[in-house]
Order: C-alpha cells, then structure tokens, then sequence
C-alpha cells in the first residue's frame, strides 16, 4: 500500500512554468518507455499467444472454416447446430460428471494428507516430494500410456484381482461402465499440487488456536471443524476455483486412453477431446472454435458461482 | 517465370524436343525449370518398422542419385499422422510430398490442398488397368497408387493347430461359416484366444453391402439406409454370442493399439481383418507365416463376393509445394524405377506398375509372393471399385464402431444402432 501511496505522490504536485512542465513530461515519459521495456516480453506473449489467437477463435466460430481452405463466414450457424449436437450433450454430460465428481474428491484427498503431512513427522521433505510427484506426471502422456495398460482388460490390475481368485474379466478403461470412474481415479490421484498449497495453509495458521482449544476441552473434529476448515478456507476457495478450470479442460487422460476416441461408447468423450475431433479429426475448426467459446461461457460461469457463492463460507481473517 | 517454363517442357513435350533440342531436355529431366534442381522437399509417411526402414533406405538412394535435392522425412503412425498433416496444412506448412490414404484423398483434393500431379509429369503409363483412377479427385490426378490392396483375412496356421481345427475353404465360405468356425476356435484353443480378433469394420461392412447390392458411398452421398445394415448389426450380435470375437471390451482396446499389439500378432487369435499388403509387417511381429483368405460371402460364392482391388496408400504432393516439378519427380521414381522397387518390393501394396511388379516378384519373400498370387487369382471376383469416401465420409469407420461398442456392450438394439450410425454418417457428409 505505502509503495503506491508514495509513488501517486511523485507527480501529484504541479510545476508552475511550461518549461519545467514538459520536462517533467518527459521524464515520465522515459519512465514509462523503461517500464514498458521491463513489460515487453510479457506483452509481447500476451498479443501473440493469447491476444491474437483469442481474437481470431472467436472469429473462426462465426466461419466455416476446414484448416485447408479460407474460412468462409456463416453467422451464428455453428452455435445453432450445438443445439441439436447429441455428441455434443454428451460430452458436457461426461465433463460435468468428471468435474463434479473428481475435484472434491481431490480437494478432500489432498486435504487430508496435507493433514497429516502437517504432524511434523520425520522425513517430511521425502514423503511431501513423493505425493507431489502424480501431479508433475499426472497429464503426461507416459502416465496415460501406463494406465492404459494398467487398466486394460489383461493389465496389471486385472492380473492382480485374478490372484486372489475374482473373475476380472472386463477392462477398467474399456468398459463404459468403469472407464470414467478409472480417468476420475486418475485425476484424483493426482492432488500434489493442491496439497503442497494446502500444507503451506495449514502452517499459516497460530498453533495458539488449537493450545486455547484444547485448554478448553475440544475435541479433535470441532478444532478441525472451528478452526482449521474456517482458517484454511481462503485456501481451500483458491484450490477449488483452479481445480475446476483445470478439470474442464482435462484432455490428455482422455485423449492416450482413449487413442483420441472417446470409447467405449463415448463414455471418456471430454468436452475437449470432442472439440479436438471436431477440429481435427472431422476438419470443422470454425466449429470447433465455437465449441470453445462455450467452454469459455462454461467456465466463466462456474468461477463466477464459485466467487458468488464464497462470501457465505469463505474467511478472511483480517 | 521458372515455373511457365517446366510446364511448357512437360506438357509439349514435342514442342520442347524440336525446338530447344536434346539439351533442354536433359537438363529439364535432370532437375527441372526451378533454378537449378536444388529442392529441399518434406516427406511424410505413415508406417511400420518394416516400412520405415524400407522408406529410408529408398530416401537414401534417392539423394544419393540426385545430389541437389535434399529429403526431411516425416515418419509418423495411422493414428496421429491426419491430425499433423490437417495443422501443417492449415499452417501453409504441408509437406512436399504426402502419403495419402482413399479414405482422406477427397478430403484434401476437393479442398484444393493437393497438386495436379499430370500437371507437373506425373508417369502412370505402366500402371495396370484400373489402379490410377482412384487417384483422381474432379478429374484431377491428385494421388498416384502406391502399391495395389485388397481387404482379406490373415490367418495364423499356428493357431488353427493348437484349436485342432481345419483351414477353412475360403471359396465357398458364408459369413455364417465364418462365425461357426471362429466359434469352435475359441471354444477349443483355450487361453483366451479367439476365432477372429476383426472383422467389424468399414471394409468388411463394404464387402457386406455390395454383397446386398447396395455401397459403403454414391457420388450422391451415403450409399445405404439404417434398413441395410440392421443386418449387420445383427450379425455382429451373432458372433459375439457365438464368442468368434472378443469380449466387448477387448474390441474397443484393440482398436487404440497398433498392428505389432493387436491380437493377431501377438497370437490371441486366429483370424483378423486385415489389408493384403499388411502380411510381411504382420510376419515380421509374430513370427508366424500368415495364410491370406478371402473374405467371405453371402451365397457362398467367390465369384459373388464383390471384392475389389483398392490403393493400399497414394502419393501426393501439396498444392502449395515450393518444388513441384521435383516433388513429382520423385514421385515418379518412387514408383517407376526398379532401384526403388528393390527396396521397397511390395511392402506397400503389390507395385501398379507391372514392369515393377515383374522386377520385384523374384525377390518378394514368401508371403509376398503369396499376396501378389493372392491379387492376381482373385481378379474373377472383382466388381466394381468403390469410390473414394467424400468429404467427412473418411470417419465412417470411427461412427460405426461406435454403435457396434454400444450394441456389444448391450446398451442399444441393432435397430436403434443401424438407425443412430446412418443418421450421424449423413450428418458427418459436407
């Protein structure tokens, strides 16, 4: 605050002559050319990698656009069509379900062996490296590849059930009733990095809380419920709000296991994955451009829910 | 300027040998109208490992010949080779020569995307009747064929053994036949193997639909109505209660693997839906030698079955290729010269040019020999070429399979499959 106080007053007081006038207009000008310097490179890849393309998606969901020839423009034609688009509903069905069911699972995960982690056990270091570690290859396609046969119908997991004598014979990731509830297991597998944010949460909060708590007799679920949930709140909202966005646009998983289908049965049809089809597998790019700009809507809207609906249980402590 | 000159050598190329002489034209043939010959030419192919040996060597060959013209290969597999190809091409970025495939030539060559390979020399005279044509996109020669195909069933002779049943006679088979004997296969090879690992796909519904007089696509569009492949649908209920195919879910696995992990190659299953050229790859992962059957019919008749002879690949060249004239050439060398031949004998098809074919036929290895005797018996039973899928027709196999997951898996009835499968391939047609 002081900082920018201090700065506002630089210029605050008004020189008399016109000389010295311009001369300050100048400096400040030079001023201004050095910090749009210093800014340069993150506008430069704020124009090219976000402005531009932003700009031009949007323009392409108005075209009929195949990659090979000029889009062509055809109004709001790709946005009715969405309407009467079964893979379409199907592939926001699949999404809400993966969002809405993976990401409090992963919250509460994280949550809780953050928790733990938070004991102030010996070798804190290692074990916190070791859970941090899914989220660094969660998205990556090798992860992917090893749970595709992890999960398959003679994978590993198979192989094991089979040893203590059940009948597995159907593949987790092959079979629509099991292959979303295996992605979601995948992404929930991979609370590293929420938990590292809450780990450093919990360590905010005064240790003097949970002393007069229990001076006072509290059990261990109301210091959790009274003092712990209401401190780490902010914490939690900010995990929360990413962990949507990111669940939304969830792809790889779905993409590697699936080999870019969505099988079976387009039961692993994440909404980016359809768009990717629609873009490249089907040359509908203008489409598929207006298929982002939904999922743009999507989001923007569930993050606004998420703002709206925390000022009834989000705590600032200040 | 440079570019007007090689298309006057070319197209007259009596005009160029009267009037510029002899040396104009060795030195149009020895590198063409562009500057000096010097090309820097990107090459794309999907393949094998077979294949992609065989590629590289003949690259190697090729730059060695001709010095001035430098080769980037692009190797890359089916599965993700058309999402690269449709970026680069949207990023003005294609390669100077594309291999293509029937079921995405309309695709790019009614877009505009790919050369008119005549244009710029482009040499089918020695090509056997019928195998140039597919090639051709509103008239335009877009893709020259690179090696002649047809849908067959491989078989593992090994397999059949250890079920202790009998090669079946592939002339007079019915698709009923086909079930029973996969049926018994399974039921008595044990191990989790079974009778044939695939035979659901687009191909085999095209052999099924012209069998019924009907096709896969008209010039008009889709070629059949969701009455036509009800039967279908119900035939593949057949087999899966027959267990001659795998478990629903093995299916939709196999369809994300590649041809060394399928089934077939890796000895879980005695037959398997593949394309005639396929055999040496699939030799060389299971170390099997596969036996090529013909699919079978609804009468029980060869002669009745349809078959048809397809460009196992094509080669093309981008419509916006710095070096066309070079691009052509070595298309042309690809696949008119015995050097190239020799290397690649008929890993991609058996050769379309029959003075190849005759080069090469020596040296194939068994099961070349027998794909080539393959091609060449079966010509009493071929009907008429299909045509090349049109525009979002290329997909039709992904839409199919589909529905056939949801039939197997039972969550729909083959009716409401047939009708859901030909409302979404009619959408799919631009």
């Amino acid at each position: 605050m002081s900082v920018v106080s201090e700065l506002s007053h630089i210029h605050v007081d008004h020189p008399k002559s016109a000389e010295a006038r311009r001369a300050q207009r100048k400096a400040a000008g030079r001023d201004n050319k050095a910090g749009y310097l210093f800014l340069l490179p993150w506008l430069v890849g704020l124009v090219v990698i976000t402005i531009i393309p932003l700009v031009a998606s949007l323009y392409l969901s108005f075209t009929d656009y195949s990659l090979i020839e000029a889009p062509t423009w055809t109004g709001l034609d790709n946005y009715a069509r969405m309407i009467d688009d079964a893979r379409l509903h199907k592939s926001l069905e699949v999404t809400f379900i993966y969002v809405i069911v993976s990401v409090p699972l992963q919250l509460a995960l994280a949550l809780g062996v953050a928790m733990l982690l938070n004991q102030g056990m010996r070798g804190l270091a290692f074990y916190r490296s070791v859970f941090y570690l899914p989220s660094m290859l969660g998205a990556s396609v090798a992860i992917a590849l090893l749970w595709r046969q992890m999960f398959g119908t003679d994978g590993l997991v198979n192989t094991v059930l089979r040893l203590f004598g059940l009948d597995a014979t159907t593949g987790w990731i092959s079979d629509p009733k099991y292959a979303l509830g295996t992605l979601i297991l995948l992404h929930v597998w991979t609370f590293g990095s929420p938990m590292v944010i809450f780990l450093a949460g919990l360590r905010q909060i005064p240790a003097m809380y949970y002393e007069a708590a229990a001076v006072d007799g509290a059990t261990r679920w109301h210091r959790f419920a009274k003092i712990t949930l209401p401190l780490l709140s902010p914490i939690i909202f900010f995990n929360l709000v990413l962990q949507i966005i990111g669940a939304f646009q969830s792809f790889t998983q779905a993409h590697v296991v699936s080999n870019g289908t969505g099988a079976p049965s387009d039961s692993t049809l994440f909404y980016t994955l359809y768009l990717y089809q629609r873009g490249f597998g089907e040359f509908e790019m203008g489409y598929a451009a207006a298929m982002a700009w939904l999922l743009v809507v999507i989001v923007g809207a569930a993050t606004a829910i998420n703002f709206f609906a925390s000022k009834y249980w989000v705590f600032y402590d200040d | 300027m440079a570019l007007n000159r090689r298309q006057f050598l070319t197209g007259g190329l009596a005009v160029a040998a009267t009037s510029m002489g002899l040396t104009a034209c060795g030195g149009g043939s020895g590198g063409g109208g562009s500057s000096d010959g010097t090309a820097d030419l990107q090459f794309a192919w999907w393949g094998n490992e077979v294949r992609n040996k065989n590629t590289a060597a003949a690259i190697d060959a090729y730059t060695k010949a001709n010095p001035k013209v430098k080769v980037s290969p692009q190797p890359g597999e089916f599965a993700t080779y058309w999402d690269k190809l449709a970026t680069q091409t949207a990023g003005n970025k294609a390669p100077d020569i594309i291999q293509m495939d029937m079921a995405y030539i309309a695709e790019y060559g009614k877009r505009k995307a790919l050369l008119d390979l005549e244009k710029y020399g482009a040499d089918v005279s020695k090509f056997v009747e019928g195998s140039v044509d597919s090639g051709r996109i509103d008239g335009k020669l877009v893709g020259v064929n690179a090696g002649i195909n047809t849908p067959a069933l491989m078989a593992n002779p090994k397999v059949f053994e250890k079920a202790g049943v009998k090669m079946p006679d592939d002339k007079t088979w019915t698709w009923d036949q086909l079930r029973e004997v996969s049926a018994e296969i399974t039921a008595k090879a044990g191990g989790g193997i079974v009778g044939i690992g695939q035979l659901f796909n687009d191909a085999m519904l095209s052999a099924f639909l012209r069998q019924h007089g009907k096709e896969l696509f008209t010039e008009s569009g889709l070629g059949f109505e969701a009455a036509d492949v009800v039967p279908w649908f119900d035939m593949l209920v057949a087999f899966g209660k027959a267990k001659a195919i795998p478990a629903a879910s093995v299916i939709t696995e196999e369809i994300a693997k590649s041809l060394d992990q399928q089934a077939l190659a890796t000895g879980k299953s005695a037959m398997y839906m593949y394309w005639s050229n396929q055999v040496e790859a699939l030799n060389k992962a299971s170390g099997a030698e596969m036996v090529v059957l013909r699919f079978p019919s609804v009468s029980g008749k060869a002669t009745d079955r349809k078959a048809w002879y397809k460009a196992s690949m094509l080669w093309s060249a981008s419509s916006r290729t710095k070096y066309p004239e070079e691009a052509v050439k070595m298309i042309n060398w690809w696949v008119n010269s015995p050097e190239c031949a020799n290397i690649n004998l008929a890993e991609r098809g058996v050769p379309p040019n029959t003075e190849m074919l005759a080069a090469v036929k020596p040296k194939l290895s068994p099961a070349q020999t027998a794909v080539a005797k393959f091609i060449e018996d079966i010509k009493p039973e071929l009907a008429n070429t299909p045509i090349a899928p049109p525009p979002g027709g290329g997909k039709i196999g992904d839409i199919m399979a589909r529905q056939q997951s949801d039939v197997l898996f039972g969550r729909t009835s083959p009716a409401d499959a047939a009708t859901k499968f030909v409302d979404e391939a009619k959408s799919n047609l631009k």
